[in-house]
């Protein structure tokens, strides 16, 4: 009898699993803690939208999903605020490797990030010149 | 009844069938139209990347902006485009003193594919996003044009809108007579006090997006062409 509901079950797992469409891309909770930041922008909800960021490239790693374009290059970004400059030039990195579509903007991102980490009197990053420095 | 009667009540079974079918759909059904048809420098040009430019607002909502533009991000993904970082690249324009899509309009778009290495721009904007009250009742509307242009030729690659209306008025509440209408009003009022646009800006999205061609990585990239939508008329 257990053994009749065991084979059930595997048969049933089987044939889910070979049904389901694999999920592309796992979101999480992205556009709700951006939103909340948008709407509210504290520390608490700053905070909370920079752990959904993590929390994206976590499940998407655990699930062999492609983390989804963008995600590691905001999360870059957020450290790059944080003057985190190493973790935001690793994250650009990852960004580029995965979608090489972003080459460009990750490129003049990690440019920015290892600019601004010389030791400089102020510690303002003018992006906008970048594009003048590169040439 | 011999076989040959029963053919013949067939056939004017059928035939009538089909004329109602046909009256029907005439009447009735919305105009289908490809992918292919509609959009076929989409799939000339096949953008792999897509820059979301900041919503135009033409909604009274001044805080509709902000919010639209963290819904459309995710969606595009699952369409399997290569969509630039949103909150990057709105504040890279904004350092070039761009805050406005308006702005954007008349530049050439080539200008995108220099600094940012994007296959096409997408255009938003927000016409409706406003809440419309009639006595006992509330209706949320969300309308969003989207349109995607090319920064190779500044052609429009696909172009749709989107729009939700949704009633707040949460549905018969009260039962009949004087006392039911003034229930039905708080529920009206208390929903239109809550109302949250956002998963609705998300429901227009979807709606716009169904007509959109996928994208390099989604599994059907390259292969719908042939999948229908509802063809709309511009106003």
């Amino acid at each position: 009898m257990n053994n009749l509901k065991i084979a059930v079950l595997i048969v049933l797992a089987v044939f889910l699993s070979a049904c389901a469409p694999k999920q592309m891309y796992y979101w999480g909770n992205y556009s709700q803690s951006l939103y909340d930041a948008k709407k509210n922008p504290t520390e608490q909800s700053i905070l909370t939208h920079q752990q959904s960021l993590e929390n994206i490239i976590q499940e998407s790693q655990k699930n062999n999903l492609r983390v989804p374009p963008g995600v590691y290059a905001e999360l870059g970004y957020v450290y790059f605020r944080q003057n985190k400059k190493a973790l935001a030039i690793q994250n650009f990195n990852m960004e580029r490797r995965l979608y090489p579509e972003s080459a460009l903007l990750m490129d003049r991102l990690v440019n920015a990030s290892e600019l601004a980490d010389k030791p400089k009197p102020s510690e303002s990053i003018d992006l906008k010149n970048l594009n003048d420095k590169n040439k | 009844m011999n076989n040959a009667s029963i053919g013949k009540m067939k056939s004017c079974l059928l035939l009538g069938v089909a004329a109602l079918l046909c009256f029907f759909l005439s009447a009735c059904a919305p105009k289908m139209i490809t992918k292919g048809e509609k959009y076929p420098l989409m799939y000339e040009e096949h953008p792999a990347s897509i820059l979301i430019l900041p919503p135009m607002n033409e909604s009274t909502a001044a805080d509709a902006k902000d919010y639209y533009a963290t819904t459309i991000q995710e969606p595009l993904s699952f369409w399997g485009y290569y969509v630039f970082p949103y909150e990057i690249t709105t504040e890279l324009l904004k350092m070039e003193g761009i805050y406005d899509a308006e702005l954007m309009k008349d530049l050439p778009l080539q200008k995108f594919r220099e600094y940012f290495g994007a296959d096409s721009v997408l255009f938003t904007t927000i016409k409706v996003w406003n809440l419309s009250y009639m006595v006992i009742a509330a209706n949320l509307t969300v309308s969003v044009d989207c349109e995607l242009k090319s920064t190779k030729s500044n052609a429009t690659l696909w172009q749709y809108n989107g729009t939700v209306v949704v009633d707040l008025s949460g549905g018969n509440a009260g039962g009949g007579g004087i006392a039911g209408l003034i229930a039905s009003a708080i529920v009206t009022a208390v929903n239109a006090a809550m109302a949250d646009y956002v998963p609705h800006a998300r429901r227009a999205n979807l709606m716009a997006l169904r007509s959109l061609p996928y994208g390099k990585y989604h599994h059907l990239y390259g292969k719908d062409q042939s999948q229908q939508f509802q063809e709309q008329f511009r106003r």
